[in-house]
């Protein structure tokens, strides 16, 4: 831990410490103004393309499903319940709750709940947060209104810390 | 072409020209929009963020202020129960005014006697500190007093208006703007006195002609103006009295609409004239320059002034209350006593 340095600022120095602190402050902020290095993604115009295995919206294959009733008892967001439907337990799920930690699609026996890639969706009210086992069943797809120009990757720079470059899939 | 002449001279006239529309209302109310962007744009910048930019793609989302400006002029004002609403609704009025005032008194250029727009009104307008007309509202030889003395009564104002929207959040505000208004009340008149005491005169006219910048000439008081400036204008990292995450919005918790606007529209244009006078005094004015360019000069200047005064809202933290009265009073007011010396000495020495 010696190779770590930490700048510190005792009390009770000259004041010259004081100015120059002042100045470097106002410095770095006029160099990140001329400088800029954004992070944020321009969203419906720039998308970024997800990495597999992302923890998107869930959906359940009704024919696969047994009706075990474990996704429900370790959600730990509440978010799935059980409902009877024609004698057979289904899962519903309510994004309003769901905290998308996967944790039922790891639990299903027979691989009846699947995460797809899907992440940005609107809906406008909370009824409609609700999935019953139909709407569950389905793939569930909201495409931005306007087409999306660019698709980005994120990559890890050295310099900028977090840098983005066009996608090429 | 009689009526075209007549209209031209009358809206020439300084007494018009310069309260409504170079430094006046007009430029004033464009730069307030444009000095708000700024300050979103700039920040955002520096926090790695995008800023205003989806309601105008090409103009770098400048026309967000527009459409800000005129949802807050058409949505409800609302009055609190158990206020007087009279007062309610004058003292933000009254805020605006207290701090447009001075812009009637800046000079902002010089009136040669000929070939300039203005030279017809330079008689009316003779400065005999220095031999030339003056482009300003209103003339005196003592517009340095007149504008501070006119500046001093807009925290008054704020105290009033905390006062009368009967708030919480408001009174602690008011308090805070009190402790804050005297410490730097004090260090921009005495700033002020020791370039008066340095150039033997209370005119900006004589001292941006003498041809010496102020801030050569007495740096200490151009350190000490411009914190008073920031201090005063509630500016980072001195937004004590209005401290968004503390107290609601200070002073102004109460209002919506239209009246919030103008008690917004305060600081900035508070901000705006400490710039122009720090322009005049330190910054060398439209020194080289007469007449409509000089007034450019300076007007630019000036809102450069400005823009870098919010920038500093990227860079900052908020002080607490006790860390700002501690700063001013410790450090920046034996610095204006040091700069009140200097005044003294250079111009005992320098008589112009």
């Amino acid at each position: 831990m010696d190779s770590v340095k930490i700048k510190e600022y005792k009390k009770g120095e000259s004041p010259f410490n004081v100015v120059s602190g002042h100045l470097q402050a106002v410095g770095a902020g006029i160099k990140y103004f001329v400088k800029p290095q954004r992070i944020t993604l321009k969203y419906p115009d720039e998308s970024m393309s997800l990495p597999t295995g992302y923890r998107g919206m869930i959906r359940l294959y009704k024919d696969v499903c047994i009706g075990c009733t474990l996704c429900a008892m370790v959600c730990p967001a509440d978010a799935m319940k059980m409902v009877t439907d024609q004698g057979k337990k289904f899962p519903t799920i309510n994004y309003g709750r769901c905290v998308f930690c996967a944790f039922c699609v790891d639990i299903c026996p027979v691989d009846a709940l699947k995460e797809t890639g899907v992440h940005d969706a609107a809906f406008s009210n909370r009824r409609e947060l609700i999935f019953n086992p139909e709407k569950f069943d389905q793939d569930f797809d909201q495409p931005p209104l306007r087409p999306v120009v660019r698709k980005v990757k994120a990559v890890i720079d050295e310099d900028k810390g977090i840098k983005y470059v066009p996608d090429t899939e | 072409m009689n009526i075209l002449f007549d209209i031209r001279y009358y809206i020439l006239y300084p007494s018009f020209f310069a309260p409504i529309i170079l430094p006046g209302l007009i430029f004033t109310a464009i730069l307030l929009l444009t000095t708000i962007w700024f300050e979103r744009k700039a920040a955002a910048r520096v926090q790695m963020r995008v800023g205003p930019y989806y309601a105008s793609k090409r103009l770098g989302g400048y026309l967000q202020l527009v459409a800000d400006a005129l949802k807050f002029v058409f949505s409800e004002v609302i009055v609190p129960d158990g206020v007087n609403p009279t007062l309610f609704a004058l003292t933000p009025v009254l805020v605006v005014a207290m701090s447009f005032l001075p812009l009637a008194v800046i000079p902002v250029s010089v009136i040669p006697p000929s070939g300039s727009i203005f030279s017809i009104y330079f008689y009316d307008f003779y400065d005999p500190n220095v031999g030339l007309g003056v482009l300003v509202g209103l003339f005196t030889q003592y517009n340095m007093l007149l504008i501070l003395a006119i500046e001093s009564i807009y925290p008054a104002m704020i105290i009033l208006m905390a006062w009368s929207t009967n708030n919480r959040f408001a009174i602690v505000g008011a308090v805070r703007e009190s402790y804050l208004s005297v410490s730097y009340d004090v260090l921009l008149l005495m700033s002020t006195i020791s370039m008066a005491l340095e150039y033997h005169t209370l005119d900006l006219v004589k001292i941006v002609q003498s041809g010496v910048p102020g801030i050569l000439a007495n740096p200490l008081a151009a350190v000490t103006f411009f914190i008073a400036m920031i201090i005063g204008s509630a500016r980072f990292p001195f937004d004590i009295a209005e401290a968004d995450t503390e107290l609601v919005l200070g002073p102004a918790t109460e209002y919506s609409g239209l009246l919030f606007v103008l008690t917004m529209a305060g600081s900035y244009v508070g901000n705006f004239v400490y710039a122009l006078v720090f322009t005049d005094m330190f910054l060398w004015g439209w020194y080289p320059l007469s007449g409509f360019p000089g007034a450019l000069l300076t007007v630019i200047k000036a809102s450069i002034l400005v823009f870098f005064s919010v920038f500093l809202r990227s860079v900052y933290g908020r002080y607490r209350l006790d860390q700002a009265l501690r700063g001013s009073w410790k450090y920046i007011f034996p610095l204006a006593i040091a700069s009140m010396f200097l005044g003294l000495v250079v111009g005992y020495l320098w008589i112009q």
